[in-house]
């Protein structure tokens, strides 16, 4: 048995066998990333070098004219604009109505909290895509398709589920005794809620919250069947910006990192909560 | 990293005992479902409403003209479900998208499970590039990360092409790889398995953590192999998370749209099309809408058993109380 | 028999549904284009399609000038891709603010005006209508009464080459189809060393292509029996084209037999190709590119082949007649006013202006001039005098979505399946998917 200065305890393994070990670890990191470089490569070429049949592995003329590209074609920046909005708008709805229903089965006993959380567990199982030709015919049905707030709406409902589940982890975490000696001391209900529960759960908002976001910037199947071009986001310009000569690799690339570098930050920062959630019981949409 | 929530939470035990009495239960109940009430209304509303349309709309012929006018679509009985379930084309899809499902499934839970593995062996900065190389795949968006495929893989200009024909002759220089469906799929499930082997690799290695140092030390002293440790030792505490994330990737990856459907340029040819997919090109391609109702209809119930499964799973591991 | 009456009964239920709908005073009738309509604070919106945005916006904003001119009403303009456009289409015309005037490829109309989506026409109000080009207006007409006006036309040609022609003793385009066979030989030996390279540049799911060397054996893709379509692909004309298509395609294109026309000229302009099936317009495309793609009126770049292009109809071989008509949706508030825009949009005037940017105009009458006007457009104009059009069924765009035709080309392109068992297929296909109910 040799413990290693990086604390991994080896048990009776050969020398050959870390070499071989960290040979493959680093291949496989490699072979990972390479999409993701390639993607930033491409971005950053020159229309004759993204379009060449002998393609380079590093822009030998680097240049910023994909981003300015894709920046000022007409219907990138109104999506940008309407992705965040849908997503502010379904995100903080999601928040607002997901917290009451958390803290409903997280801190009170009552008939048909079994129920509620069957529920809850189950719709997230729902392939939402299933759905989409009735709720397309019910948000036309009152007007509410090419509308940011149609959109906003089905985000919500596939923001919900899982709002509440975690939320409803979060809150189970803040040891219920500060409550009773809350109580004890003639709190209210409502002032626990507000002076305790809220702000212990500030980190869980947050992380909800994001979460949430990257769910509704990251969708674009409901949203372009939803909406005409004027009302999309983001992803659908991904998938439908076209040229006279097709698509256009080097601008799609270079919209494709603008897209992504919100969700990749957010990842990020919230990457911790996002292995515990999943796993905890939560659905990645 | 905690990988499974490891305080079981216990159900709130009614606040403390001087007044539990029923009016203090009752009231409780009241103001728990007026709390929720607002998550129930949405819920019913915006999708047992939906699930109720779509069944209703599953039996009757809706087509484009009652979609212009609003008229009340003809009434059509089981034709549509007769239409799917004689169809050898719909039979085909069903078996695909099953096929699909098992072999990714299968591959990226090993996959994700050697890395884990591999995670434990190897230095600490190696583990961390790995790590990092692995959030950058997870946080990338589904579509991009799909057209990112296209462009590895496009047949004129892909640097996949460009990397064969080197190592393997000029035969491949214009290779195209969704001619024969073996070799397209085998791309799309590289995609699927690339992007899924994060999310499985993190969690699992975070489960591995909780494997007692012990247990395996002792095992190794008392003479066992690290694949007899693996399998008496580390599979079976393992096993509850490895059950949900596998029943999670089934459910994600049965669900299958948006890689086929961005590989295939939008408009998959029908050897490269899914449930998901064909579902949605009958109703907004084809403007069949009660026809991709009822393969919505048949493709939910295909999957009930699985997340039947999954809900009792997390029922049984204690982590709902 | 019972299903007869069903669709009856929705077409009457329909109907009754769109007349209430539209509201307007005249719900009975072709609406008019040509009586006097104030249309003062009023604004029509006009949803076209990209490539008026790219190649000819000043013809729409002409139109529209005089437009506003003669009504006061104003026009908004939007600019759709063709990717999606038909999925965006339903979800908007499904809704009650709809674009007041659509473009729509040709064979994509049928579709909607059997769906009741399009409001009818007066057909004499229009310019040049009794020599509208048929294979536009089919798609207009349904039991003798006209929903669309065509809008432009464009015909397929061989666009070639000339230094490398040159180089392999052609010394001009040639005339008959074994020339053409033979001068695609000569190219392709004198540029065996390239190993990318194409005498013909053919990509496989080219279906525009494929089903022109179906015709030129007198090959059919379907034709109506009665009130049922039969597909034609396995008939021995049409197979004896599908094997012709075959058999050069698989000797001189090394294409993707999995992709469409859409990017070929980007990829011929790499250099290795000696020859493409294209559009008019392709040539220019091929020879120049736009500094930044997204932008229309960005500075244009020669690529490696700038020069050394021309263009001439495909010997033998009759063009697909693309294009694309303009219909006044049956739910728009300002009928009157859109076929007002539409008239002025397909006049003669915009014919010119068609004509400048490279574009056939809607009427045969004014064929002959276009190609004495523009000599670049002389070899599509040529072209459109022997053309095809896909079968005038209401469910043809169905087909198309299916991607049946490509499907069917990629495999026995590739000798997945024999030519036969590919058109057997593609028959049966095509005959349940045209004679759904």
């Amino acid at each position: 048995m040799a413990r290693h200065d990086d604390g991994v305890v080896t048990v009776g393994r050969s020398r050959i066998g870390t070499v071989f070990a960290n040979t493959g670890g680093i291949l496989f990191g490699l072979v990972m990333i390479f999409p993701v470089y390639w993607v930033l490569n491409t971005a950053f070429k020159p229309d004759a070098e993204v379009r060449s049949f002998t393609p380079t592995f590093w822009p030998e003329n680097p240049t910023l004219d994909n981003f300015r590209s894709a920046l000022g074609e007409q219907h990138f920046l109104p999506s940008m604009v309407n992705g965040l909005v849908i997503t502010a708008m379904a995100v903080a709805a999601a928040l607002v109505v997901g917290f009451l229903a958390a803290l409903a089965i997280a801190r009170f006993a009552f008939y048909g909290r079994k129920a509620i959380i069957l529920v809850v567990l189950a719709v997230q199982l729902v392939p939402f895509l299933a759905l989409l030709i009735p709720l397309f015919l019910m948000l036309q049905g009152v007007n509410l398709t090419n509308t940011l707030v149609g959109v906003a709406l089905v985000y919500l409902v596939l923001l919900l589920p899982y709002t509440v589940w975690t939320l409803r982890g979060f809150i189970s975490g803040i040891p219920r005794e500060l409550d009773e000696a809350a109580m004890i001391d003639g709190c209210t209900r409502a002032q626990v809620f507000w002076r305790i529960i809220l702000p212990l759960t500030g980190p869980g908002l947050v992380a909800t919250s994001v979460y949430g976001f990257i769910q509704a910037w990251n969708e674009f199947i409901i949203i372009n069947t939803l909406n005409d071009p004027n009302h999309q986001n983001l992803m659908a310009w991904l998938l439908y910006n076209q040229t006279e000569r097709g698509t256009a690799w080097g601008p799609l690339m270079a919209g494709a990192i603008i897209t992504s570098i919100p969700v990749v930050v957010f990842f990020l920062i919230i990457q911790r909560n996002i292995a515990t959630g999943l796993t905890a019981g939560a659905v990645k949409g | 990293m905690q990988a499974v929530d490891s305080r079981p939470v216990q159900a709130p035990a009614p606040l403390k005992t001087a007044d539990r009495s029923g009016a203090r239960r009752k009231r409780d109940t009241r103001t728990a479902w007026l709390l929720s009430l607002p998550t129930l209304i949405i819920l019913i509303g915006m999708l047992g409403y939906p699930l109720y349309r779509m069944i209703v709309l599953s039996f009757q012929n809706m087509r484009l003209r009652e979609l212009f006018s609003g008229a009340t679509p003809p009434w059509a009985g089981v034709d549509q479900y007769a239409k799917a379930l004689t169809d050898d084309v719909f039979w085909g899809i069903v078996a695909r998208t099953a096929a699909f499902t098992v072999v990714s499934v299968t591959l990226s839970v090993t996959a994700g499970l050697g890395i884990a593995l591999l995670m434990r062996r190897v230095h600490a900065k190696v583990r961390i590039f790995m790590m990092v190389a692995m959030m950058f795949v997870w946080a990338l968006p589904q579509l991009v990360a799909a057209q990112a495929f296209r462009w590895l893989t496009d047949s004129d200009f892909g640097v996949l092409n460009y990397l064969f024909s080197k190592v393997f002759g000029d035969e491949w220089l214009n290779h195209s790889w969704f001619v024969n469906p073996w070799e397209g799929w085998a791309v799309i499930t590289t995609l699927v398995v690339w992007a899924g082997i994060p999310f499985l690799a993190i969690s699992l290695s975070a489960g591995l953590t909780q494997v007692p140092k012990e247990l395996v030390e002792a095992a190794t002293v008392d003479g066992a192999s690290s694949w007899q440790t693996l399998r008496n030792i580390t599979l079976p505490i393992l096993k509850p998370l490895l059950t949900i994330v596998t029943t999670l990737s089934v459910i994600w990856n049965f669900g299958l749209f948006t890689q086929n459907w961005a590989l295939r340029d939008s408009h998959p040819e029908p050897v490269y099309q899914t449930l998901a997919t064909y579902s949605y090109t009958q109703a907004f391609g084809r403007s069949l809408y009660s026809y991709g109702s009822a393969i919505s209809v048949i493709t939910v119930l295909l999957m009930l058993g699985v997340m039947v499964f999954y809900i009792r799973q997390m029922f049984k591991i204690g982590e709902v109380d | 028999m019972k299903r007869k009456i069903a669709v009856a009964a929705a077409l009457a239920a329909s109907l009754l549904g769109v007349a209430a709908c539209s509201g307007g005073g005249t719900d009975e009738g072709a609406t008019s284009a040509t009586g006097k309509v104030d249309g003062a604070g009023k604004t029509i919106k006009v949803w076209l399609m990209v490539d008026a945005e790219t190649s000819w916006k000043d013809v729409v904003d002409d139109a529209s000038k005089r437009f506003t001119e003669a009504t006061g009403a104003q026009v908004n303009v939007e600019y759709q891709q063709w990717a999606n456009h038909l999925t965006k289409l339903d979800a908007t015309l499904a809704g009650s603010d709809v674009p007041d005037v659509v473009e729509l490829g040709n064979t994509e109309f049928s579709k909607y005006v059997f769906s009741g989506g399009f409001a009818e026409l007066n057909k004499g109000d229009f310019e040049n209508s009794d020599t509208w080009l048929s294979g536009l207006s089919g798609a207009c007409e349904s039991e003798g009464k006209v929903y669309c006006v065509p809008y432009y036309a464009g015909a397929r040609v061989m666009i070639y080459r000339t230094d490398l022609f040159d180089k392999a003793g052609i010394k001009e385009a040639p005339k008959t189809y074994t020339d053409f066979l033979a001068a695609l030989d000569k190219v392709q030996t004198g540029n065996a060393a390239d190993k990318k390279f194409s005498a013909l540049y053919m990509p496989g799911q080219y279906w525009y292509a494929a089903m022109s060397w179906v015709k030129s054996t007198g090959g059919e893709i379907a034709k109506q029996d009665g009130d049922k379509w039969v597909g034609q692909l396995s008939s021995p004309q049409s197979q004896e084209g599908l094997q012709r298509w075959v058999d050069m395609t698989k000797k001189y294109s090394k294409a993707d037999p999995t992709k469409n026309e859409n990017e070929q000229a980007g990829i011929v302009a790499q250099g290795s190709a000696g020859a493409f099936y294209g559009n008019g317009w392709e040539q220019g495309v091929a020879e120049e590119t736009r500094k930044d793609p997204n932008d229309p009126n960005s500075a244009l770049v020669p690529t490696k082949i700038k020069g050394k292009l021309a263009a001439a109809p495909l010997p033998e071989v009759p063009s697909f007649l693309g294009g694309s008509n303009l219909g006044v949706t049956a739910k728009s508030a300002n009928k009157e006013l859109a076929a007002q825009w539409v008239k002025y949009f397909t006049d003669s005037k915009s014919m010119e202006g068609l004509v400048k940017a490279s574009a056939l105009p809607n009427a045969s009458s004014l064929m002959d001039k276009a190609a004495a006007d523009n000599p670049k457009l002389a070899p599509a104009a040529l072209s459109a005098k022997n053309s095809w059009f896909p079968p005038n069924a209401e469910k043809w765009a169905d087909v198309e979505k299916a991607s049946i035709l490509q499907t069917m080309l990629t495999d026995i392109l590739t000798g997945k399946k024999t030519v036969a068992d590919g058109a057997k297929w593609a028959d049966e296909q095509i005959a349940a998917t045209l004679n759904e109910a």
